[in-house]
């Protein structure tokens, strides 16, 4: 008791209140983390050599990574180079997904432990991945670390709490219902107006209209999304404290990440409900025929990312503004500005290498090799910041050249090819990364206490 | 004597004012302790940095052997936190609603069911398992809230205010069920502007004003203190009689202090601090009489804890 013990030994000891699973889950977590460094200063350092070997500084520097590197892929030395980042890059991404998993003891972070090493050991023996180590090495580690813990992973009681309120009562069919209707209309709308139109200019076959079917459902969808996914989350903390409810969750055990996250997940998962519910009226699109299963993939992998990224932004901003009001403003001006002003960028005239690159003409827009291609990855980037651009352009990569993940370009100016790849893979990528550093900092900023 | 809270020149300053200035707390295992005071006496804030939400500006508290500073999730681990706000969630049941709450104190689910019917049971709302929380009276909802703190059985319970805005039955109701608790070991502490609520029931008190402990101790000290101090109220004609009242008793035994009130009605009274016992009160009655003083009146006044109330706070409420 208190008054046994003298107050200095109480100072600088935070380990001390942890429980010895917490400390473990922390543990893990840590191991995830240097995972994640690790395999980011791997990737810096790929991308300087990169430069250096594409300016012909160090020979056969790209014929050596490939073999040390991507050893079994048979494709050119860049092209080798750009897919061994791309992979690094999916692999922080995953890392950073399971970490925050184990911080929050999310159920799901037990088989994403074991999805992680099988995906880098296909990686490995398909391909002779060898950074893919760093990874097997972090989640094998951290997975040992919490195997004697696997009872500490439960169902998220924040998420458990808010489904129960959503789908209470009869609310949220008549809402689904609603919903399905308008977008049912909409369909039919689609089809009575385009059918004439396209009969009159005389292209009306069925693939077309499939096509536009499927195009404007998922527009629609993407609009929704855009609107009611920082809708969802942004009052996720400032409404818990506007009830007076965060100072009870505070004096609780629940960790931060585990309150994030479930708020996250009810607000995906209603998300969710919404997007699965209306494939059956994507589908329809495939009694036209014109769209691939392949599209749909795409669409759906895009319209849940960006899902994901703008529920994390309504997430943090509602955990560094004190009210819903000023959070919700601020999530819906970072999502307007994401769809709607980005396009506008990208229509910049300098920026066109990248548009000509994906619709198979020569850029013209430099003489200089180096400069092409810097356009070219800036261009890349752009679009992989913008969810529409992002699937419009994957489709057109399909559709036209039937490109899945990689695809090259050939540089008009003297002729050598870069290695690119399908914006929906570096957007997913991009959104992701972001999404796991918002949900640290919004993590960061509930851990404060007031001063 | 184990404490299980205890403060040391505990500091909140905010900008340029002191909510808490320098409170030195002491609250023993297994007591009930009043902490009373003023609205705005820093009570509220002095829990808040109990419950590890608002950091101290300066100074130092312990709850259960943990520092509030330095091992924040020991302490909450300790503590079951009321705040005076009732924070409701619409849309949740009586049970969701500690279901919730015993999931953030990481109880496992085969062991919540069982949890919650206990909890409900002991603060009476078993017949109310099924309701939304929202719709429930005030009373009732208290009444929960001190189940939710409950949940992980916590060694001290720390309760902001938890009989205000009650009606008088609520108010007994809560009354009885913080003495079951302390039966069944806890640590009670609580705060109230009220002294009535806590003299019924604490066996500890603390009187808090500006941020600063004015008394505190056992309810036996408190009275012991109390008791043989008396206060003696003589009314006479004119001030003149006033002053020759004081002048004959100032200098008796056991006379602590003789103040010449403000005339009521045209009569003067003075008032005499007596620490003696009935004898002594005797002689000075006797004395007056024995004195050529028309006496109007003498009287003892009896003293509660509310006017000891009165007189420690002065009314300084920063």
């Amino acid at each position: 008791m208190a008054q046994d013990v003298t107050p200095v030994e109480w100072i600088d000891l935070p380990e001390e209140s942890l429980t010895p699973r917490e400390q473990r889950l922390e543990r893990a977590a840590t191991v995830l983390r240097w995972g994640a460094i690790a395999n980011g200063a791997l990737a810096i350092i790929l991308i300087v050599l990169a430069f250096l070997g594409g300016l012909k500084i160090i020979p056969n520097l790209f014929t050596t990574l490939h073999t040390l590197l991507l050893g079994r892929f048979s494709s050119a030395d860049d092209a080798a180079l750009a897919t061994v980042i791309l992979l690094i890059l999916v692999d922080i991404s995953l890392v950073l997904v399971l970490m925050i998993g184990i911080l929050a003891r999310e159920i799901w972070a037990l088989p994403a432990i074991w999805l992680v090493v099988a995906v880098n050991i296909v990686g490995v023996v398909l391909l002779g991945f060898t950074p893919a180590i760093f990874s097997i090495i972090a989640a094998v580690w951290s997975g040992i670390i919490i195997s004697r813990d696997v009872r500490a992973f439960r169902i998220n009681p924040v998420m458990l709490k808010e489904l129960r309120g959503r789908m209470r009562g009869v609310r949220a069919f008549i809402v689904l219902t609603i919903y399905l209707g308008l977008m049912s209309g909409f369909t039919a709308l689609l089809y009575l107006i385009y059918t004439p139109l396209a009969q009159a200019g005389g292209s009306a076959s069925a693939g077309s209209i499939g096509r536009v079917l499927f195009v404007g459902l998922v527009a629609v969808e993407l609009l929704l999304i855009i609107f009611i996914a920082p809708a969802f989350t942004a009052g996720a903390i400032t409404g818990e404290r506007e009830r007076q409810t965060y100072d009870l969750l505070r004096t609780t055990l629940l960790a931060s990440p585990s309150f994030v996250i479930g708020k996250l997940e009810s607000a995906l998962s209603y998300i969710l409900l919404l997007l699965f519910s209306a494939i059956p009226l994507q589908s329809i699109a495939f009694l036209f025929g014109g769209v691939t299963e392949l599209e749909l993939i795409f669409s759906f992998v895009i319209l849940a990312v960006t899902a994901i990224a703008l529920g994390t932004v309504g997430i943090y901003f509602s955990a560094i503004t004190p009210r819903t009001l000023s959070a919700s403003i601020r999530s819906y001006t970072i999502a307007l500005a994401v769809t709607f002003g980005i396009p506008i960028i990208l229509s910049l005239p300098f920026l066109n290498a990248f548009v000509n690159a994906v619709a198979g003409y020569g850029s013209g827009v430099s003489s200089s090799p180096v400069v092409e291609s810097i356009l070219i990855y800036i261009g890349l980037i752009l679009v992989s910041l913008n969810p529409v651009a992002t699937a419009l352009t994957a489709q057109q990569l399909l559709t036209d050249r039937q490109v899945i993940g990689f695809w090259s370009v050939t540089l008009s100016s003297d002729g050598s090819t870069i290695p690119l790849v399908s914006p929906w893979i570096s957007f997913s990528i991009a959104y992701l990364v972001i999404s796991t550093v918002l949900i640290v900092l919004a993590v960061r900023q509930m851990r404060k206490v007031e001063a | 004597m184990s404490l299980i809270i205890e403060t040391k020149e505990l500091v909140k300053r905010y900008g340029k004012f002191s909510a808490v200035n320098g409170l030195s707390l002491e609250v023993p295992l297994g007591s009930i302790y009043g902490f009373v005071g003023p609205n705005g006496a820093g009570k509220t804030t002095t829990m808040r940095m109990l419950t590890t939400l608002t950091r101290p500006t300066n100074g130092k508290a312990w709850i259960a052997g943990h520092s509030v500073t330095d091992e924040p999730r020991a302490v909450r681990r300790a503590i079951g936190y009321m705040p005076d706000e009732f924070g409701v969630y619409d849309d949740m049941r009586v049970w969701e609603y500690l279901d919730f709450f015993a999931a953030c104190y990481d109880i496992a689910e085969s062991e919540r069911k069982r949890l919650i019917e206990d909890l409900l049971e002991l603060v009476d709302l078993s017949h109310r398992r099924e309701d939304m929380v929202d719709k429930l009276s005030r009373g009732m909802k208290q009444r929960l809230s001190l189940a939710r703190t409950l949940a992980h059985d916590p060694a001290v319970l720390i309760l902001d205010e938890p009989a205000s805005g009650l009606d008088p039955r609520a108010r007994v109701e809560i009354r009885e069920l913080l003495v079951q608790l302390a039966k069944m070991g806890k640590t009670i502490f609580f705060s109230s502007h009220i002294l009535a609520d806590v003299a019924e029931i604490c066996t500890h008190i603390g009187i808090v004003e500006a941020g600063q402990m004015v008394v505190q101790g056992s309810m036996d000290e408190m009275r012991a203190q109390l008791m043989p101090h008396r206060e003696i109220m003589v009314t006479v004609r004119d001030n003149e009689a006033a002053e020759a009242v004081k002048s004959l008793v100032a200098e008796m035994e056991n006379v602590v202090n003789v103040t010449i009130l403000e005339p009521k009605a045209g009569r003067s009274r003075v008032r005499i601090d007596f620490t003696g016992d009935d004898d002594g009160v005797a002689a000075v009655n006797q004395k007056l009489h024995g004195a050529a003083i028309a006496i109007l009146g003498f009287s003892e006044e009896t003293k509660d804890l509310e006017s000891m109330f009165m007189r420690v706070t002065k009314g300084i409420v920063t």
